[in-house]
């Protein structure tokens, strides 16, 4: 999670903990990846040519149909498509509808077997008839992106035709692309619980199952081995054991240490599951040698108010026993 | 049911949450437990004589990769086979009944849920249009609707006002349903002056996404007659995908659908489906809804309007998808209720019914489709 | 109950980035070819089943709904199975009931991850509770190294141990015309090389790929009528275990036993290191491998170092692993797990080329994926059960 993140749910965790008990405290999420996506040879050739103006078809020699935009397969019957063709910028609108997102058109253009979708510009939902003439309004620069082409505006002359494409432009082989996925995540009675406890006071509970006695923490309501609901709430200790744990030296997107540090799968006393944190307080090169499995550890605690988070706790240190 | 196999699979058991718009206050795992437990009780089944567990869930939904890895002891699945299936649950349904089917399992938990409340409807949708041509001009599930009504509209030289109608029967239905939260259904005047949201849809003429588990158990037959007295068998089973691109496809017919019901008619022996006793289908918009009936095969073209309420299989006693669609459950919602309504276990069910079509959909503009048939 | 056959496979040949095709365009090239080895076309399709790793990897969800255009799917029987590393092998077994139940004469499996188009560690990160750990995971990279390390203090795999399962791949990946990495390394370049998460050092760790895999699943009915050299499905097995259950076992993967368990019954495997000519394991680090080795009964538990010392494992040993390199060859994650399944069948077919194991009648295919939580068992066999 990046940091403006993380202080948007430093911030929600706060409301979540002043407001009644009525209304729900949120976790928010937020997933934000990004991409070089590779086009494929039709639309790498179709988005270059929008420099050109030029709209690229694909023709299928089995179903004898001119798709546009180009397609790498024919959608109909599979075959491999690699005929390009430039169609006529302008066509008929074969379909619209109006959403939060503005006017969509499905566009037939001149000599094309099928619609596509693209944005209606300059008009409005009433001035629309199916069968209107439409024109492609170019963007002033070309990005190699579908928004070369601003939209499809009424007007545009008939009599335009298919012809075999004169390629001039280099390929778009890839794109640019980031995807941003929000989430207002519900804490639910059992996470509720754990991270209200969390954040008044530096408590970890659990809940211990009936059936196998062992404390779960995150708890849950039902046990993974038994599968019964699980009883009373526990609390467990901010001390623990080492299961596991690795030295990370490995820099990634989204990593909210710096390398290298102590990667720790722990066991906290009196809970019987596993839980993520660090180990530090110990020289990294050290750890390899002096941690093992059972090294016991205590969490550090940040200073200041908690959050109500994993991340209230700074890291874990080991406890030496000699 | 199966081509070359003799091996039958029953719907034993099942339970559902309620159908709500935000279920604020439980967790995914929290519902998914719920559902679970709740199949179960009454079966004289224990989780430890269930041999599989499939899932149906969206990653892009719950806000994590392989969401399923996650919640595998919410749904019972430790140490146990499990697969998810990224599609609607009644997808999943179809596998657990090869998987029986095969032989090779005797007790399965199925389950679907969602939890849109969560996250964003829309990115839900147009994360899957390919990001070249058809994501970044905005075209989604929503404009999708409304092309689809349109041309279904435009084709049968329809007026707009036959949605509302459709929806009203629906929400009504949903009304004198225990297991969706509706306050009060919207009559078909309400139901035309909600705001147009993809024109020439209305508001109210779409899907409403709600939060909400399900869970159901299949069993071999054999296992089937020792536990159960009143076994819902799966007789008939058909899925098909239409291409991708939207614009491509049919808009005013769902042809995808069509090849799915004669898939499954044709393993069942169904000749007329209109002689079955119900349908539960799902569907992204009242138009859409309408183009399932007719898909079906449980109306003429342009005249699946006329066929609610009428002689025919009762279409949507639950409420169907209109009034309470949890996404990735929806499909699977559906094959429960219509398995309640075989069994008598629910009073808004038509009486004495003995076989019903159930419809599940994915997608955007509903590209893929399953459907399976029943009987008591 | 049908028996299922493997009657024709296909593969990209992997790279670490393909920038000529889309990620459709990756899936065609190896269903193209699993259809060309069958000697099939669409039209003898009945269904189709796609297994790729999480959407978030390529960036599209639920991609099956782009890419039917590609698979000529077109009004046929679409499904995905996600399920992590072992997603392959899940999506094969799904395709297995469908054919086993009736449902499906011939099914087209299609397995593929293009995962040059993301930004890999931070993908696999989002696998973790956003609530409680995410913020603290690598991948799971930060897991299999922590596990290794406990490994290593308890039942002697040694980081020298893993390294020879790294020379020992990346020497037959050489031998492999669809792998991707061809470097020749010795034991100290893998010791020697940069710790990413100690002890998984670089070279313990196998190249992010993009590729495909496509097999083609027949009845018994349908395959004689296909192919002379059927590679007979004996068993396969997926299993899961919940992450964070208590006391949870972590040195053995339960789930992993419980597959083989449950596949070697089905197939009448006493003995796995004598009854399986060779194996295909899908080890995503070099200490997989060596754990897999006990998981599976190739050797006594704790005994993992041993056998790859021994040289048992080595193409001219008597239990070969990995013949076509394994990951260190190439490791697209969602298809990585069918490439093995498709390499099973090659090798038992004689059909592996510079690669097949002499006179292999029998293989032993293992996948997994998630948390060290999902694992999976096939045995491919020139012979019926």
């Amino acid at each position: 999670m990046d940091t403006k993140a993380a202080a948007k749910k430093m911030e929600m965790r706060g409301k979540g903990l002043g407001s009644s008990v009525t209304e729900n405290p949120v976790f928010p999420g937020r997933i934000e990846l990004p991409y070089t996506l590779t086009t494929g040879r039709a639309a790498a050739t179709f988005l270059a040519e929008l420099a050109n103006h030029k709209i690229v078809g694909s023709r299928c020699p089995r179903c004898d149909g001119i798709f546009v935009p180009a397609q790498d397969f024919c959608a109909a019957c599979g075959t491999s498509l690699d005929e390009f063709v430039e169609v006529p910028a302008s066509g008929k609108l074969s379909g619209y509808t109006e959403t939060a997102d503005g006017l969509i058109g499905l566009v037939r253009l001149d000599g094309a077997t099928n619609d596509f979708p693209h944005k209606l510009l300059d008009t409005q939902l009433g001035e629309l008839k199916l069968g209107a003439r439409v024109e492609a309004s170019w963007a002033a620069e070309a990005e190699g992106s579908i928004l070369d082409i601003e939209g499809f505006a009424l007007g545009g002359d008939e009599g335009g035709e298919v012809k075999p494409l004169e390629p001039g432009a280099e390929p778009v082989l890839e794109q640019k692309y980031e995807m941003r996925l929000d989430y207002a995540h519900s804490y639910g009675p059992y996470y509720g619980m754990l991270f209200d406890g969390l954040a008044t006071s530096r408590r970890i509970q659990g809940t211990r199952c009936p059936s196998c006695e062992r404390v779960l923490v995150p708890p849950r309501e039902y046990c993974d081995v038994c599968y019964v609901r699980s009883g009373e709430w526990v609390d467990v200790a901010d001390t623990g054991t080492i299961k596991a744990f690795s030295i990370i030296h490995l820099e990634f997107v989204g990593q909210t240490r710096e390398p290298p540090y102590v990667y720790a799968e722990i066991v906290l006393d009196g809970s019987a599951t596993r839980l993520i944190h660090t180990v530090a307080g110990i020289d990294v090169e050290d750890a390899k040698e002096r941690l093992q499995i059972g090294t016991k550890v205590r969490a550090v605690w940040k200073g200041g108010d908690p959050i109500g988070s994993l991340e209230d706790i700074e890291y874990f240190e080991p406890v030496f026993e000699d | 049911m199966f081509t070359g196999s003799d091996n039958k699979v029953a719907i034993v058991a099942g339970a559902q949450t309620p159908f709500k718009a935000a279920w604020a206050d439980r967790q995914h795992v929290d519902l998914i437990g719920d559902v679970i437990n709740g199949a179960l009780k009454g079966t004289g089944l224990r989780i430890q004589d269930v041999d599989f567990v499939i899932d149906s869930g969206s990653d892009i939904l719950d806000g994590r990769s392989i969401s399923n890895c996650g919640f595998l002891g919410a749904m019972g699945a430790h140490q146990k086979e499990e697969s998810r299936v990224e599609e609607d649950g009644l997808w999943a349904a179809l596998y657990g009944a090869t998987k029986i089917g095969s032989g090779s399992a005797e007790v399965g938990l199925l389950l679907a849920y969602s939890k849109p409340s969560e996250g964003s409807v829309p990115a839900f949708y147009w994360s899957q249009c390919e990001p070249f041509y058809q994501r970044p001009v905005g075209f989604g599930q929503a404009a999708a609707g409304g092309l689809q009504a349109q041309s279904y509209l435009a084709r049968h030289s329809l007026s707009d006002e036959i949605f509302a109608d459709v929806v009203a029967h629906d929400w009504a239905n949903a009304a004198r349903n225990p297991a969706v939260d509706v306050e009060a259904a919207p009559s078909a005047d309400e139901i035309r002056s909600s705001d147009v949201v993809a024109a020439p849809l209305r508001e109210l003429e779409m899907a409403r996404q709600v939060d909400g588990a399900v869970a159901m158990v299949i069993t071999s037959e054999r296992v089937a007659e020792r536990i159960c007295p009143d076994p819902v068998w799966i007789t008939g089973i058909g899925t098909a995908m239409d291409q991708h691109a939207f614009s491509m496809r049919e808009r005013d017919s769902l042809p995808a659908c069509r090849a799915a019901a004669e898939a499954a008619y044709k393993r069942a022996g169904i000749d007329d489906p209109t002689t079955l006793s119900l349908a539960e289908v799902s569907a992204s918009s009242a138009a859409t809804e309408l183009m399932v009936i007719e898909a079906l095969g449980l109306a003429d073209p342009g005249t699946a309007a006329q066929v609610y309420g009428g002689d025919g299989p009762a279409i949507n006693p639950s409420g169907g998808a209109l009034p309470a669609d949890p996404i990735m459950a929806t499909g699977l919602a559906r094959l429960h209720e219509a398995a309640l309504q075989l069994t008598d276990r629910v009073d808004h069910g038509p009486d004495g019914a003995t076989s019903a079509v159930v419809h599940g959909a994915g997608g955007v503009g509903m590209q893929n489709h399953c459907v399976f048939t029943l009987e008591v | 109950m049908r028996d299922v056959a493997i009657v024709g496979t296909g593969q990209t040949v992997h790279a670490r980035r393909r920038t000529d095709v889309s990620q459709a365009g990756l899936v065609r090239e190896a269903v193209d070819e699993a259809l060309a080895d069958a000697e099939l076309t669409f039209d003898d399709i009945d269904s189709v089943v796609v297994a790729s790793g999480p959407a978030l990897f390529g960036a599209v969800n639920q991609p099956e709904k782009w890419l039917v255009d590609g698979l000529g799917g077109r009004m046929k029987p679409v499904v995905r199975i996600t399920s992590g590393g072992g997603t392959g092998l899940a999506g094969a077994l799904a395709a297995m009931n469908q054919v086993s139940s009736g449902f499906a004469e011939r099914t087209l499996v299609v397995a593929y991850d293009k995962l040059s188009e993301g930004a890999l560690q931070y993908q696999i990160s989002t696998l973790y509770d956003p609530f409680w750990g995410r913020e603290f995971a690598v991948g799971i990279m930060g897991f299999a190294s922590a596990y290794w390390r406990a490994r290593i203090e308890t039942l002697g795999h040694t980081e020298e141990a893993a390294a020879m399962v790294g020379v020992k791949n990346h020497k037959n990946a050489f031998l492999n015309p669809y792998a991707h990495v061809r470097k020749e390394i010795t034991v100290d370049d893998v010791l020697e090389s940069r710790p990413l998460a100690w002890p998984i050092k670089l070279l313990d760790v196998p190249p992010i790929s993009d590729g495909a895999c496509a097999v083609v699943l027949a009845s018994d009915d349908a395959a004689p009528k296909t192919t002379a050299k059927p590679a007979w499905i004996r068993g396969m097995s997926y299993y899961g275990e919940a992450d964070n259950a208590p006391d949870r076992f972590m040195l053995q993967s339960v789930p992993l036993q419980l597959a083989a368990q449950r596949v070697y019954k089905k197939a009448g495997i006493t003995n796995p290191r004598r009854q399986f000519d060779v194996a295909e394991l899908q080890e995503p680090y070099t200490c997989f491998e060596l754990s897999y080795y006990e998981g599976l009964g190739l050797c006594p538990t704790g005994e993992a170092a041993d056998l790859i010392a021994s040289g048992a494992t080595e193409m001219d040993g008597d239990i070969p692993c990995n013949p076509s390199g394994g990951c260190m060859g190439a490791n697209p994650i969602g298809a990585t797990a069918l490439i093995r399944l498709a390499e099973a069948a090659l090798q038992v077919t004689d059909k592996a080329g510079g690669r097949q194991v002499p006179n292999a009648r029998t293989a032993l295919v293992q996948a997994g994926g998630g948390w060290a939580n999902l694992r999976g068992v096939a045995v491919v066999s020139a012979d019926r059960n």
